[in-house]
């Protein structure tokens, strides 16, 4: 480990499966994810909390796994894009960002359906407007906005309906 | 918006959808950084912190004592990293300047030191410990600093194609003209700023080195690895299938993958590195700072009789970053005269190079904020002066364009947007809500240029169709686009059909930039698919039943091979393309010229009280010939609108004299779009196939839907406020 030799452990639960690891206290959420569970879904757009690239959720919370210490997440549940839905199947907001093109490179996506999921359960959907004010943390450079913003709309108004 | 299938060949509905969608949205899609190998090590680079000078000495002893760390280099020896030449030198590489060779320091940003651990933190924390001792020397930052350097273009890099265009006496028709507008545009310098950072895994595997990088030139890649390492091009592999983002700035090989092989190969380890965000602002492109002066003069009905384009454009101090803004100002309209002028300025920075539509976006501020100048002088709308001066010929060479049809988006795009409700008076129009309405209007368009691309294709019993192509897949859809050609035509569900980008083990790739992928890559994917048919012996246009067809040879497989060229291309241009160079045809070609078109219609709103400035909605219709992939075409439009916007409103690299480099190097004072930012952008298509360019008919889509943006919303702003705008981006206090 680095000059600091203290370590500190982690015990918390990803995508519904226990962790129990031994960290330095200064891994982020976001590097513990990639780099030692090998959750590459989540990604690193800035490491700085400016693009919501890592957005993964902490007991259904939103939060930029980089700027996480991965120590505070003990003993709460973490879900990242791989864990939205039983294995195999899409949530209804993947299907939707698919459905109206809300991607071009990809590499934000987890991200904005992270935001877009938890947007959705805030209920921060009433206009467009809302919503595209409580999706702003999440860049998209490609300019998927127009898509991701129907996406939203879309799993929003079929939740409300009970769908 | 829910897409909406088209019908196929036999009138079955064919899946338009992006057909990697699903490996994006379930973060299945592998990009450069996600893979964690056995025994990886990371790498870190400590940069210059000054503007310029020379490291004294290096003191790596506390970054060499982090606990984890590895390897701390800080030069490497002149035999372990050879020149490998800026990639518009002839080169592979983003630059000329290979950094961690000697104690120059050319940059604020350049990196001093390498440093490989076995963790992030270790790497991060060590890399910080690196301590330098400058000896400084005076810098030039800005292209009207004292020691900037100011060089003609074409006496600098005497290519024709770079020379300055010139039709008949621009300057004497200038003068003798009854109207004539003159105004001066500054272009900021911005950076891309794709998601995706730069970034690699490395590993070899015995006297082979398996790279995997985020790049949109996998061949500049290897060859510039092989050729820095001194090792053989067969024995580098590349893989590159998702790029997070490109926009130009991953258009070559970067300067950390030959210093993480030697390190991956003196640890025999793999070695990852992910550059910071900060340091993606010094190591990678930017769009250079530009300055551009039009004048254009035309008689009393603003029809134009003479066009005067000069441009002092930055570049580096170690290569010469080739400005291009001309070639497409001297074709816009038809202008009967024409001088350009091209000037490099050679300022204390890494090399600029291409980001989105680099030099057309820039340009057509500058000629289409001219163009709106002169409707308000000649007191004509200012879709009917861009209508009176359509061009019917190409004005420089004389050669037919192979397709035009400019005046179609401007009528379409006027009646969709409601142009004829438009008052030209400026700050006539109040909207409901209060604020000042703008209407504005700009066209664009951008060079169609084309590579000699190569297919590889097999059919297999089960029915699968596999395409091996160059090119390289950054989000515009080229693997949706290749798998609906091939759908198409042979009938199959699109599922069937698996296309192989951004790998050197399947097909020589070519750069993927200049809006050429798609034109470059279907011609070669249609062909081989007539060769499939033709091995299959079901050359009948009718829908193919490919395990039937595949089992009927007695095979389990049947593969073939194309290879396509540019027009007026020979064979001889493999050479380029197989030895890991450029090979691009376009625009002039032979017998005809090739642009793809667009106009833009924008309303801005301007809040009365503080004067913030939102852009409710964009038309924008473009001719890029066939669309080849409906859905991804509308988005990459829209993407391209969204950079205009950010061109117009936010993006700027800041730069000062007393720092050097560029100070606002994160996402958070480097403001792109966000979704507040962005309203309703409604695309429409022209969707005319341009045969004379390529079989396929398609063009480039991707940058020319930036073309023009920023000056609509200039224009729009003029129309709202009464002012002209001179400089990008508009800033409040332009509007106040």
């Amino acid at each position: 480990m680095s000059t600091n030799d203290s370590t500190v452990e982690l015990a918390c639960t990803v995508n519904g499966a226990d962790v129990q690891l031994e960290l330095d206290p200064r891994e982020s959420l976001l590097d513990v994810l990639r780099e030692r569970l090998a959750l590459t879904g989540t990604k690193k757009g800035c490491d700085q909390g400016h693009c919501g690239a890592c957005t993964v959720h902490v007991d259904g919370r939103r939060v930029v796994s980089c700027l996480t210490p991965a120590v505070q997440v003990t003993g709460q549940a973490v879900t990242t894009i791989e864990g939205v839905t039983a294995q195999g199947g899409l949530h209804p907001l993947q299907q939707a960002f698919i459905d109206n093109d809300a991607l071009q490179c990809g590499y934000c996506t987890p991200g904005q359906i992270m935001s877009g999921i938890a947007c959705i359960a805030e209920g921060h959907t009433e206009t467009d407007d809302q919503i595209r004010e409580y999706l702003s943390g999440n860049i998209c450079r490609c300019g998927a906005y127009v898509g991701i913003v129907a996406a939203v709309r879309q799993t929003a108004d079929a939740t409300r309906n009970g769908a | 918006m829910t897409v909406t299938d088209i019908a196929a060949t036999a009138g079955r509905p064919l899946d338009t959808r992006r057909v990697d969608a699903y490996e994006k949205v379930t973060g299945r899609a592998r990009y450069s950084a996600d893979r964690v190998p056995e025994g990886l090590a990371y790498g870190a680079f400590a940069t210059a912190r000054i503007g310029k000078g020379r490291i004294v000495r290096i003191d790596a002893s506390a970054a060499e004592a982090v606990p984890g760390v590895a390897l701390v280099i800080t030069t490497f020896g002149p035999d372990e990293l050879h020149d490998i030449g800026f990639i518009m030198a002839g080169g592979h590489a983003v630059q000329s300047l290979q950094p961690l060779r000697d104690d120059h320091v050319a940059y604020r940003g350049q990196p001093i030191a390498l440093v490989v651990a076995d963790n992030l933190v270790a790497a991060t924390e060590a890399a910080r410990l690196i301590k330098p001792e400058y000896e400084t020397e005076p810098f030039a930052v800005k292209i009207d600093a004292e020691g900037a350097n100011t060089l003609v273009q074409e006496q600098a890099i005497p290519l024709p194609f770079l020379a300055d265009i010139k039709v008949g006496d621009a300057d004497a028709a200038f003068e003798a003209s009854p109207v004539r507008i003159t105004g001066t545009y500054e272009q900021p310098a911005q950076h891309a700023m794709p998601m995706e950072p730069n970034a690699s895994v490395v590993h070899w595997e015995g006297e082979r080195l398996i790279v995997n990088d985020t790049t949109q030139n996998a061949n500049a890649v290897r060859f510039g690895l092989a050729t820095q390492l001194g090792i053989d091009p067969a024995d580098v592999e590349v893989t590159s299938p998702y790029i997070g983002g490109g926009f130009g700035q991953k258009n070559s090989m970067h300067m950390h993958l030959g210093p993480i092989a030697i390190a991956s190969r003196r640890l025999g380890r793999p070695v990852k590195m992910v550059l910071s965000r900060p340091q993606t602002f010094h190591t990678g492109s930017f769009r250079p700072n530009s300055v551009h002066t039009v004048r254009l003069g035309a008689d009393e009905n603003g029809r134009l009789l003479a066009a005067i384009h000069e441009v002092d454009q930055q570049t580096s101090r170690h290569d010469l970053f080739p400005c291009m803004a001309t070639e497409v100002s001297s074709r816009l309209y038809a202008v009967p005269t024409f001088r350009g002028r091209q000037r490099l300025v050679q300022t204390d920075v890494q090399t600029p190079g291409y980001m989105r539509a680099p030099h057309e976006s820039p340009a057509m501020f500058a000629l289409e904020s001219a163009m709106d100048e002169l409707a308000y002088a000649t007191g004509r709308d200012p879709v009917e002066l861009r209508l009176a001066n359509d061009a019917a010929v190409d004005p420089v060479t004389g050669l037919p364009f192979s397709g035009r049809h400019l005046a179609e988006c401007l009528r379409r795009g006027a009646t969709r947007f409601g142009w004829d409700k438009r008052n030209p008076e400026p700050g006539s129009m109040i909207a409901e809500d209060g604020s000042i309405l703008g209407w504005g209007v700009a066209a664009g368009c951008y060079p169609g240029n084309i590579v000699p691309s190569i297919a590889h294709m097999s059919a297999t019993d089960d029915g699968t169709i596999t395409v091996a192509v160059g090119g390289h897949e950054m989000g515009q859809g080229i693997r949706s686009a290749v798998a609906l050609l091939v759908a198409r035509d042979l009938g199959v569900p699109v599922h069937k059909v698996i296309v192989q980008v951004g790998d050197t083990r399947a097909a020589p790739q070519h750069l993927t930039a200049g809006s050429w992928g798609t034109a470059s890559a279907l011609p070669a994917v249609q062909a081989a698919v007539d060769e499939l048919r033709k091995a299959l012996d079901v050359t009948e246009p009718d829908d193919v039943d490919i395990q039937a067809a595949v089992r009927a040879k007695g095979k389990s497989v049947v593969t073939v091979e194309a290879t396509t060229f540019g027009p007026g291309q020979t064979p001889q241009i493999l050479d380029q393309l197989k030895g890991g160079g450029l090979a691009i045809g376009g625009p002039v070609f032979p017998e005809f010229v090739t642009f793809s078109w667009v106009a833009h219609f924008v309303e801005v709103r301007v809040e009365p009280t503080t004067r913030r400035i939102r852009v409710p909605r964009v038309v924008s219709v473009v001719d890029c010939g066939r669309v080849a992939s409906p859905v991804t075409a509308a988005s990459q439009v829209r993407g391209g609108v969204v950079w205009g916007i950010g061109a117009a409103l936010r993006e700027e690299s800041e730069v000062d004299d007393h720092f050097g480099g560029f100070l606002n190097t994160t996402l958070e004072e480097y403001p792109v779009p966000v979704n507040a930012d962005i309203h309703q952008i409604d695309v429409e298509f022209i969707d005319e196939p341009d045969l004379l360019f390529n079989p396929v008919g398609v063009k480039g889509a991707g940058e020319v839907s930036m073309v023009g943006v920023a000056a609509a919303v200039a224009n729009a702003v003029h129309h709202a406020t009464g002012r002209r705008m001179h400089r990008l981006p508009i800033r409040l206090e332009n509007v106040l």
